[in-house]
C-alpha cells in the first residue's frame, strides 16, 4: 500500500488542481489523502517577477484537490534564491 | 495527526474556507462531521474574483465542495498537547492495572474489565469531549 507516512514531519511541496504550489511541513494526513501542513507558504511563480512566497500558516488541504506531493530537499531548497527564479505559473486543470 | 482531529479542535475558532469554485468563507466553526461538512457562524463570504462580499449569520458547507481550510497556528500545539495528555492518561491507567496485577490475575474477568473500562472512559472520553 502506498502511504504518506514517510512524509510526516518532512518539508513537502504540494501542487493543487488549481495550479497552486504550497510548501509546508506535513504534520498529518488521512486515508482520503487530506493533508495538514504547518508553516505553509504559497509560492507564486511569474515570468516577469521572481517567486513570491505568501505565508499561510496552518493549512488543511482536501485530498480531492491534491495533484502531487513531493519531499523537499531542505539543503537544496534553502540554497535557491527564489527571487531570481522566473517561471510560468502552472495552469489549473481544465475538464 | 489526523486532519479531522484538527478540524474537531477548531470548533469555535476562526477559520477561512475556500471552495473548489474559489469562493471563500471567513467565520467561526460551529460544528463539523467526518465528511468535513461544516457550519460556520458570523460569516464573510467572497465570490471567486474576490470583489464582492456578503455577510451571513450562519452557513452550512458541504465537505465535498471544500478546497482547503486555513486554521489558527495555535491549534497545532493545542491538539498535540491534548494527544499527549490522552496518551499519558492511558499509560498511567494501564500501569496501575499492571501493578495491581496480583489481585487482578486472581479475578481476571472482574479485575481486568474494571481496570480497563475505567481508564478508557476516564482518559479518552474526556479527550474527545474537550
Amino acid at each position: 500500500m502506498s502511504s504518506l507516512q514517510g512524509y510526516v514531519d518532512r518539508r513537502v511541496l504540494l501542487i493543487l488542481q488549481d495550479g497552486r504550489v504550497i510548501v509546508g511541513v506535513m504534520v498529518g494526513f488521512d486515508q482520503r489523502s487530506n493533508v495538514v501542513l504547518s508553516d505553509s507558504k504559497e509560492r507564486i511563480y511569474s515570468i516577469d517577477a521572481g517567486v513570491e512566497e505568501i505565508p499561510l500558516g496552518l493549512y488543511l488541504v482536501k485530498g480531492d484537490m491534491i495533484v502531487l506531493i513531493g519531499e523537499l530537499d531542505d539543503a537544496v531548497d534553502t540554497a535557491v534564491d527564489l527571487g531570481t527564479i522566473h517561471a510560468e505559473p502552472i495552469p489549473p486543470i481544465r475538464y | 495527526m489526523l486532519p479531522l482531529s484538527l478540524l474537531n479542535a477548531a470548533q469555535n475558532k476562526p477559520m477561512l474556507v475556500e471552495l473548489k469554485n474559489g469562493e471563500t468563507f471567513n467565520g467561526h466553526l460551529v460544528n463539523c462531521d467526518n465528511f468535513m461538512n461544516i457550519t460556520l457562524r458570523e460569516v464573510y463570504q467572497t465570490n471567486t474574483e474576490g470583489d464582492r462580499f456578503w455577510k451571513l449569520k450562519e452557513c452550512y458547507i458541504r465537505g465535498s465542495t471544500i478546497k482547503y481550510l486555513r486554521v489558527p497556528d495555535t491549534l497545532l500545539d493545542a491538539v498535540k498537547e491534548e494527544q499527549n495528555r490522552a496518551r499519558d492518561a492511558g499509560r498511567g491507567a494501564r500501569g496501575a492495572f499492571v501493578s495491581g496485577g496480583n489481585r487482578g490475575r486472581g479475578a481476571p474477568s472482574r479485575g481486568g474489565r474494571g481496570g480497563r473500562g475505567g481508564p478508557m472512559r476516564g482518559g479518552r472520553g474526556r479527550g474527545r469531549g474537550a
